[in-house]
């Protein structure tokens, strides 16, 4: 490549970040002979931020899905090597701390072998995640906010609130493997639409330095777990016979509804989806596919949770991940729910 | 909103990130970014080339569950699939591309537990509209459905797999379709992982994205049945290890350990053991096919170039390790005439 172009490409990009807060690179344009991506809606968030932001949110979700697994599988949680902030940070956030109560600690209720190496496969991978981003971003890295594992108990209240379901007092996803199945399913969906959501996010510069690659391998492994889980879940009731035997596949769609209820205004998916997810600001359409309970040969299971016209995923901006997260729809929130000192992004304060 | 200078600057940056692409940025990713898998196709190909070729996949994955579920081609769906959701009037399968192709072999399965059969059904009708939304998206562009194997195949792979299984069909039982849809499900994963960064408009970015998030949601679903099925791990267990191993032997072939791939990327249902923060060594299963080891990988899925996932769904067709160049068209196993492509071809 000559020098001009690259000089140019370089300027491009340079004054491309500046003005970032146009969406995801060359949203505008469309390939020949397509007919359907011309109108890619921007869910990015107002204002500047570089790739380093977009991976820093994903890490703060890392931490907080690697503490909950790995307490789960081992009753502890990630070494400090792991949280702190890294040798030449010079950014503002500061280490914070796990809450946890005395219900909060290794699954316990008669777990299996098979049921604890599928903890210690997840608790590894997240704590891996944790690990692989904060190699990738180096000094920039930010160390881990606090969080708050105790959240799972009135998030769980919330859930139920409204619902014809039995209100679920004192909610410990640490209680038995179900409850532990539960507790997952409130974040691994997320975690797939929130790494949907970002990977758009990321520069053109990013996409040759490999951060894009990377997120779409997370992304898919954060898939498989929610499939484990929704499998697992589906399963159970199936072998139950009902969900009035097997609670459970019902709790889990009442933390759907709730994360529906959460973000609910400006729901988003993958552009250009046709009707019903065009992720236009203002759009009520839900991004949850609750679970059903099959009956018999003929009717299908709804493991995957994407959209229902075209079988594609869905996408979270990272404000609706936030949200979620926060356990709160309220605009401007800065913290809350899991992270109750809010996240240690520059996207931890909710918006519209 | 995107204004004049900001569109300027997109067309720039598109352009050169295109050549930045052809140049081989494998290698620049390999620098920067040492543990994740870039793996870059050889040729220059559009974003309609790519959609395509995720297309030519679609319709050999939705054709397997069409008749693993229902006992019907995509294109003629009988009344069981239309109950379940598919169209009535079937899923076209003459694109604007090439010639459309026939299909042979498959039958319904005889399902025995709900299980297996929701789960078929589930992800027959999403793979349909998989292809039904690259069709749409592609527009004039889009391929034909290829001549498509789901018969013979099937004993051409299970020769090849270690132990030998020559006389392996999908069609006899729950546990045979699931390591059949296993066969597919983690290509499809990787595929579309190593398709994201080829593509170059957000909107044809984000599709890709949802869609291989859904082909990873189907991959955990059949890995996570299997497991359930094979609880003692010694029937259907130790064919995903050998089938895995034959795909990463078969991706290898086309391109040889390097820098940006270092490892082996395939790894079937054998528990393995970890390195826990609060536990040293404990055993975890393998729901994820994702290489995790402490030092270079992070549990981060793999990506596979297009030559690669050509080598393993043509059973070693796309490329001669002899003279180590790739076989274009590369035919062979599921793809008997090759896959129907654009002018680019696909190697």
């Amino acid at each position: 490549m000559d020098n001009k172009l690259n000089s140019l490409i370089d300027k491009a990009l340079s004054r491309r970040t500046f003005l970032a807060g146009a969406g995801s690179v060359a949203a505008a344009s469309v390939i020949t002979g397509c007919s359907d991506n011309g109108t890619a809606t921007s869910s990015t968030p107002k204002g500047s931020y570089t790739d380093a932001d977009v991976l820093n949110f994903a890490l703060n979700l890392e931490y907080l899905e690697a503490q909950f697994y790995l307490y789960a599988a081992t009753g502890k949680g990630l070494s400090a090597a792991d949280t702190a902030a890294p040798s030449g940070y010079t950014g503002s956030y500061t280490m914070g701390t796990v809450t946890t109560n005395s219900t909060v600690a290794q699954v316990a209720g008669g777990i299996t072998v098979p049921q604890q190496q599928i903890i210690n496969e997840i608790a590894f991978e997240e704590q891996e995640h944790v690990r692989f981003l904060r190699a990738a971003l180096g000094s920039a890295a930010v160390p881990m906010p606090s969080i708050d594992l105790t959240f799972f108990a009135p998030l769980a209240a919330l859930a139920t609130t409204g619902s014809t379901a039995p209100p679920l007092v004192g909610f410990s996803p640490f209680a038995n493997f179900n409850a532990f199945l539960v507790g997952a399913f409130i974040f691994e969906d997320v975690g797939v639409t929130a790494y949907a959501g970002a990977a758009p996010l990321i520069s053109a510069a990013g996409v040759t330095s490999g951060y894009l690659t990377a997120a779409a391998g997370i992304l898919a492994v954060e898939a498989y777990h929610a499939a484990y889980i929704r499998t697992a879940i589906t399963a159970s009731a199936i072998q139950a016979g009902s969900a009035t035997a097997y609670p459970y596949i019902t709790y889990a769609n009442n933390v759907a509804t709730l994360r529906n209820s959460l973000t609910v205004g400006n729901n988003s998916a993958a552009p250009g989806m046709g009707t019903g997810n065009t992720g236009a600001a203002g759009s009520s359409t839900s991004v949850e596919v609750p679970l059903v309970l099959p009956t018999g040969l003929t009717t299908p299971s709804s493991i995957v949770a994407a959209d229902s016209s075209h079988a594609i995923g869905f996408a979270r901006t990272v404000n609706q991940v936030h949200h979620i997260v926060y356990g709160s729809a309220t605009v401007g929130a800065k913290s809350g729910g899991f992270f109750p000192n809010g996240t240690n992004s520059i996207f931890a304060t909710t918006t519209a | 909103m995107a204004n004049l200078e900001t569109q300027i600057l997109d067309d720039i940056i598109v352009k050169g990130r295109r050549k930045m692409l052809t140049l081989g940025s494998a290698a620049l990713a390999g620098l920067v970014f040492s543990s994740a898998k870039t793996a870059q196709a050889a040729v220059a190909y559009t974003d309609a080339d790519i959609l395509n070729f995720a297309l030519n996949l679609e319709y050999l994955e939705a054709n397997f569950y069409y008749l693993s579920a229902f006992g019907c081609t995509i294109d003629k769906p009988n009344a069981a699939a239309i109950a379940a959701g598919a169209p009535s009037a079937g899923i076209p399968i003459t694109g604007s591309v090439g010639t459309a192709g026939t299909v042979t072999g498959g039958s319904k399965i005889p399902f025995a537990t709900t299980q297996v059969a929701s789960y078929a059904i589930e992800t027959a009708i999403e793979e349909g509209k998989h292809v039904l939304f690259l069709q749409s998206a592609l527009s004039t562009a889009a391929v034909a459905q290829p001549s498509i194997n789901l018969g013979t195949s099937w004993q051409m792979l299970g020769s090849a797999l270690t132990p030998s299984a020559p006389t392996f069909t999908p069609y006899t039982s729950e546990g045979n379709f699931l390591l059949g849809a296993y066969v597919f499900e983690d290509v499809g994963v990787t595929a579309y992982h190593g398709a994201a960064s080829l593509l170059t408009v957000s909107g044809n970015l984000s599709a890709a994205a949802g869609i291989l998030g859904v082909e990873a949601y189907h991959a955990g679903l059949v890995r996570t049945t299997i497991n359930a099925l094979d609880p003692t791990a010694t029937s259907l267990v130790p064919v995903t290890n050998s089938i895995s191993a034959l795909r990463a032997a078969l991706a290898l072939q086309v391109t040889a350990a390097s820098t940006y791939d270092p490892n082996p990327d395939d790894y079937g249902l054998a528990t393995f053991q970890v390195s826990l923060a609060g536990a040293a060594n404990v055993t975890a299963t393998r729901i994820v096919d994702a290489a995790a080891d402490n030092t270079s990988n992070f549990a981060v899925a793999a990506a596979r170039n297009t030559s690669q996932v050509l080598n393993i769904v043509t059973g070693g067709g796309a490329y001669n390790t002899t003279t180590k160049t790739a076989i274009s068209p590369a035919t062979g196993v599921f793809f008997p005439v090759g896959m129907n492509a654009g002018p680019n071809g696909f190697k």
